[in-house]
């Protein structure tokens, strides 16, 4: 299968949400590609649902949650398929990394084994072995002193390294599509342009597909070759990122990128 | 790591000597004059100044309750001359009932609760805990909603009624145990389990209850981590999930509390013990409060304040094992 057929091909993707006062779609009949070393760029404010979106691809969605349309990671179905083949694809055909890190990871254990525990889960082999996997994926997403660090609790790390972590974990079997979930949302703006110029690097030397989810036009602007907006469930426009900042057609886009603050604007001054 | 532990047991001597200069004021200072107890009906003023001599009643406040501090360390000597009696070390004095000596009836009890204790914690970590769990895992199923009703109901069931309850059904109707009594292991450990099942499940009842509610809330919030998201996310099977990333936070208050109620039980389960009839520190507690045995009374209530205080020690120490974030310095 060439990589222009799609990595991740998702269509009419509908996730339905139980509530007491009846069913509500949160996701309403989404489409979108994403290939090979691409980037795709889903866009919307809260409850949007484009964390659904990404939780539905994952198989990960709350429970009396219902997913319909397709889902296919190269030409294979996943919605509908048992928790326990989906198991074999999360963490190996795709990987996720979520919005706050510090909550994202165990308190309770050391960063090394959380690593070695997501490379064992689909490589098996000793812990040794896998500690090692581990130390070398720390030090890929640039954490210094990486053998002593990965005996560290997440506590001991800033917030900047947790999500370093988190992606070390997140790529430590090398999946073929990574869902990045909000990452930088939680971080210091300084500290967000480091882990955005961390998952390009990462991304043109693995060739790895990403979906990076974020309410924030300005941080996907830099990584993103298509993007969709979404709002209410509903998808919005879809087309290339050039193309929706230099020529939105949807009034909600306008609006979104009207948002965006931007150095050149006409300083106000509210005082 | 060293300096925090001195300073924690320098805390606990410290809080058992306030127990002990409080305990002391109350019973011997604040209550009828004990030398007028043991002199009984027919008594006259010379015996009852013979008797605070002897005692040592006699003396200033302070005076007394250095000589009973003493006593705890080093031993004592009551009355002078003809009439004096060594109090070897530790030494708690004598009971105003039966003059025996408080220490050994403390040493001769303390098995009987300490076993009771023992037993019924077993008992409801395991019945509790898994009740818990089992709920926790199958949230909203007809097992869930039977097995915390149950656990609610049995939290507001008193100890006395279902120790009446089991007796009525297991002992009388059934003839499936026999009424409990002090039998020692050694004698005959067949008959000493099935001497003490009743009190343990009579025990145990309602922290089991208490714990499997806990317990439930715990896993449920735990399980709504975000981490737990995140492991499921690695593509780890639901098992390895449960064990490694649910249950050592959900548990590890759990912990907490236990050590809390299990150090209490080491004090003496007051109405379990006096249901059934068992001599353990409850009931030596009950009985020495009943008539007023001062010494006793004292003892008591010191032995409980040691095992909570420590008890409390223990427990921040467990907790410091169990969950890297909280470190000592």
């Amino acid at each position: 299968m060439s990589a222009r057929a799609g990595l991740l091909v998702v269509e009419d993707l509908t996730v339905t949400l139980p509530t007491t006062r009846g069913p509500v779609d949160v996701v309403k009949g989404v489409s979108f590609t994403v290939d090979r070393d691409d980037t795709l760029g889903i866009v919307g404010e809260s409850g949007s649902g484009k964390s659904m979106t990404s939780l539905a691809i994952m198989g990960l969605l709350p429970r009396g949650a219902t997913a319909t349309g397709s889902v296919r990671l190269d030409g294979e179905e996943l919605l509908g398929r048992p928790d326990r083949e989906l198991r074999r694809i999360r963490g190996d055909g795709i990987s996720m990394v979520f919005q706050d890190p510090l909550s994202s990871l165990n308190p309770y254990y050391t960063v090394g084994l959380q690593i070695e525990e997501a490379y064992r889960a689909h490589r098996g082999g000793s812990r040794k072995a896998a500690r090692a996997v581990a130390v070398e994926a720390l030090t890929q997403v640039g954490i210094a002193d990486a053998e002593r660090r990965a005996g560290h609790y997440p506590h001991q790390f800033s917030g900047g390294q947790r999500q370093r972590v988190m992606i070390a974990t997140a790529l430590v079997c090398s999946p073929s599509l990574l869902i990045a979930d909000e990452p930088t949302t939680a971080l210091d703006v300084t500290v967000q342009a480091q882990i955005l110029r961390l998952l390009a690097g990462l991304q043109e030397r693995t060739g790895t597909g990403m979906l990076f989810i974020t309410h924030d036009l300005a941080v996907v602007s830099s990584l993103a070759r298509r993007i969709l907006v979404m709002r209410e469930g509903d998808p919005v426009e879809y087309g290339e990122a050039e193309r929706i900042f230099s020529d939105p057609h949807h009034p909600y886009t306008r609006a979104l990128l009207e948002s965006v603050p931007r150095i050149d604007d006409d300083a106000e001054v509210w005082l | 790591m060293i300096r925090y532990l001195i300073g924690r047991l320098a805390g606990v001597v410290l809080i058992l000597f306030a127990v002990c200069l409080f305990t002391y004021l109350i019973f011997f200072q604040l209550s009828p004059d004990p030398a007028v107890m043991i002199c009984g009906k027919t008594c006259t003023e010379e015996r009852i100044g013979a008797i605070r001599e002897a005692l040592g009643l006699d003396r200033p406040f302070l005076s007394q309750f250095g000589a009973f501090l003493g006593g705890i360390f080093a031993g004592r000597d009551y009355g002078s001359g003809a009439t004096l009696v060594h109090c070897p070390a530790p030494c708690l004095g004598y009971s105003f009932q039966t003059d025996e000596s408080v220490w050994s009836m403390i040493t001769a009890r303390l098995p009987v609760s300490a076993t009771l204790a023992v037993g019924a914690a077993v008992l409801w970590l395991l019945v509790g805990v898994a009740a818990g769990l089992l709920s926790a895992v199958r949230q909203g199923t007809w097992w869930d909603r039977g097995a915390m009703a149950l656990a609610l109901g049995g939290i507001s069931v008193p100890n006395y009624v279902l120790a009446l309850v089991l007796q009525y059904v297991l002992v009388v109707k059934l003839e499936w145990l026999p009424f409990p009594s002090d039998v020692a292991f050694s004698d005959d450990p067949a008959r000493w389990f099935q001497s003490y099942l009743m009190p343990w499940m009579v025990l145990a009842a309602g922290y089991a209850c208490l714990y499997a509610r806990l317990t439930r809330t715990q896993v449920i919030e735990t399980l709504s981590e975000n981490f737990l998201r995140t492991a499921r996310a690695k593509g780890l099977s639901r098992p390895l999930v449960l064990r490694r990333h649910a249950l050592r936070p959900a548990l590890t208050p759990v912990t907490t509390l236990f050590g809390m109620d299990f150090a209490g039980l080491l004090g003496g389960a007051l109405i379990t013990e006096t249901v059934f009839g068992l001599g353990g520190i409850g009931k030596l507690a009950a009985d020495s409060i009943a008539k007023n045995d001062q010494p006793v009374i004292m003892a008591v209530t010191l032995l409980a304040a040691f095992f909570v205080v420590v008890g409390n020690v223990v427990v921040d120490l467990v907790y410091t094992a169990l969950d890297p974030r909280v470190r000592i310095r």
